[in-house]
């Protein structure tokens, strides 16, 4: 084995965590470049979208947040596990809901929810189908699908917050948001 | 403000980007000449015999070396008496910065195999330690280390959900987002500069990217229904997510300013999840268009597809592994599958279409992301429905938990 060692010191300089003030960048682009430096509750700008925004159906309503939103109006259409399929059971609920919508203005979001099993993406492509699956049921009960958008929540509003089948069956489910713009 | 060093992580959660400067480790950094040795399968034994010199600090650069190469896969700590190779060293510190000197040696040949000093600032400490890690693995492994990269993660606290970003140990953790909403599924662009993910922002689910080191978000997706899934193709000048536009979640692909949408799944089932593979030619994902949820593949400009995983039954967020400087090693492909209603991680074998599990003990495992070594996966493990981040080594079957978050960690990304 070869020892000719040959001792290297180097002094590997660390440039100390260089000052990356966003908030000297953006003088144009407004308030948001600062970000993170301003601390907790500061947003960054969105810039205005490229392609992205246009096309497909259900036109999103605008200015909500998930504070005005008004949940309770109609009971939830209820889902198997891993399921978007619509239950026979359910059919009441929806029919009652395009009823509503049939002789009063206003949009409809369709709120798609899964209970806390498995993954996270995979449930919110799974809420996502239920929320389509009953839009889609809306619209053969005499609903205009351009009053109608969905949003997919996953898991991450659970109606119930206990861990057992009894709770999971309620969290497997679709809520109705009216909203009068 | 004072960066916390020590502390835990979350509680001293500073909000600053200067955190963020990743990388930020420059200089030359020459290979201890000559310095060869017989690198054999399996770990080596390694003895921290410690640091003179500044007592204050030395203790702590000792602790995080030893856990570096413990995480490192490739060696045991054993006392400096018996181990096959053996450090020493002394760390220097002031106000304006630290020196932290390392010699390592094998003891039978009592050859230096490894001498080299570090310089940084006194808050980079963790950093600089960091690098002398990766330049043992590099020296006695002949493997890149993972102690300099990052990894990023969903923060759940105060029934909101942050991004956050940390080094690969857990510590140094940084906020990325404030926006009290959702923000979930990072995933980082190859250079490491950005950060794609889904945000509940404006109610609906977009997604949206952030530059880490000027903080500028920019909106990417915005369609009707769900915009998720988003991942960098490994050139860093593509993104493949998930669209419901059309009335059922499907992949599509777009070029990284959010613009040349082109749709590559037509069914009526749901796709998501899609990750691409090292090469950037195809791209894997999630299909449940036969039944339960599978893991599928197709080229990246669409086509036929074909299914990949046969058993078990349910398989869902795959990971391909990053592509490698070593030829050796040849690209993995890890997902999340549910096995007698448990969730595990396993890894694709090409040959059965099965599923090995790698993390199955009886704790919801998910959601791995492969370090750039393609060796250690970061993965969620759900225990009485709280989620925590665990480190395991595919060669070794070892999990390590990294420092627990407060309220609870998911979804996490490993940095390139």
């Amino acid at each position: 084995m070869r020892k000719k060692f040959l001792a290297q010191i180097i002094l590997v300089g660390v440039v100390t965590t260089f000052g990356l003030t966003g908030c000297h960048h953006g003088a144009g682009g407004g308030a948001g470049a600062k970000t993170g430096a301003s601390g907790p509750g500061s947003e960054s700008p969105v810039s205005p979208l490229g392609a992205g925004g246009e096309g497909g159906v259900g036109e999103r309503p605008v200015g909500l947040n998930a504070g005005s939103l008004e949940h309770g109006q109609f009971p939830a259409v209820l889902f198997d596990y891993d399921s978007a399929r619509i239950r026979p059971s359910e059919d009441s609920k929806l029919a009652a809901v395009a009823a509503y919508m049939k002789s009063n203005p206003g949009k409809l979001v369709v709120e798609g929810h899964c209970d806390e099993r498995g993954t996270a993406e995979y449930n919110r492509a799974l809420g996502e189908r239920r929320a389509l699956a009953a839009r889609d049921e809306l619209v053969k009960l005499g609903v205009d699908t351009s009053r109608m958008s969905t949003i997919s929540y996953g898991k991450e509003r659970p109606a119930d917050m206990g861990h057992d089948e009894g709770s999971w069956s309620k969290n497997r489910r679709c809520e109705f948001v009216v909203v009068n713009q | 403000m004072q960066r916390e060093f020590w502390g835990r992580p979350v509680r001293a959660m500073v909000y600053t980007w200067r955190a963020l400067a990743l990388g930020t480790l420059i200089g030359c950094c020459l290979q201890a000449a000559d310095a060869q040795v017989d690198v054999v399968k399996g770990k080596r034994s390694f003895g921290v015999s410690g640091f003179g010199g500044d007592a204050s600090i030395a203790g702590q650069v000792a602790d995080v070396l030893k856990n570096d190469l413990r995480l490192s896969g490739y060696f045991t700590i054993a006392p400096a008496s018996s181990a096959e190779f053996v450090q020493s060293g002394t760390v220097r510190g002031d106000h304006s910065g630290v020196v932290v000197e390392c010699v390592v040696m094998q003891q039978v040949t009592k050859r230096v195999v490894l001498s080299k000093a570090y310089q940084g600032s006194a808050q980079d400490l963790r950093r600089v330690v960091h690098k002398l890690t990766d330049d043992i693995v590099q020296t006695l492994a002949s493997q890149r280390g993972i102690a300099q990269t990052k990894v990023a993660f969903v923060w759940a606290h105060n029934g909101v959900k942050e991004l956050a970003v940390m080094d690969y140990d857990g510590y140094n953790v940084r906020q990325l987002t404030y926006d009290k909403s959702i923000s979930v599924r990072p995933k980082w662009s190859p250079d490491g500069r950005k950060i794609v993910y889904t945000s509940y922002k404006n109610l609906f689910p977009d997604v949206l990217e952030v530059d880490l080191y000027t903080g500028q978000r920019l909106r990417l997706a915005s369609y009707p229904g769900l915009n998720t899934g988003a991942a960098f193709s490994p050139d860093g000048l593509s993104i493949a997510l998930t669209l419901s536009k059309t009335g059922n979640p499907e992949l599509y692909t777009m070029n990284a300013q959010g613009g040349g949408l082109h749709q590559l799944t037509h069914t009526r089932g749901g796709e998501s999840s899609p990750t691409w593979s090292p090469d950037g030619r195809s791209i894997t994902y999630v299909s449940d268009d036969s039944g339960a949820p599978q893991i599928w593949t197709m080229n990246k400009d669409g086509g036929a597809a074909s299914r990949l995983t046969v058993s078990p039954s349910y398989n869902t967020e795959p990971d391909w592994s990053r592509p490698l400087a070593n030829a050796d090693t040849k690209p993995m492909l890890a997902v999340t599958s549910r096995v007698g209603g448990k969730f595990q991680i396993g890894l694709y074998e090409s040959s059965s279409g099965a599923v090995r599990p790698v993390a199955a003990d009886g704790a919801d495992n998910e959601d791995p992301s492969w370090a750039p070594d393609g060796r250690h996966l970061v993965f969620t493990k759900m225990q009485h429905w709280r989620a925590q981040l665990y480190l395991l080594d595919v060669v070794t079957g070892e999990q390590v938990q990294l420092p627990a978050i407060e309220g609870g960690a998911s979804e996490p990304a490993w940095g390139p």
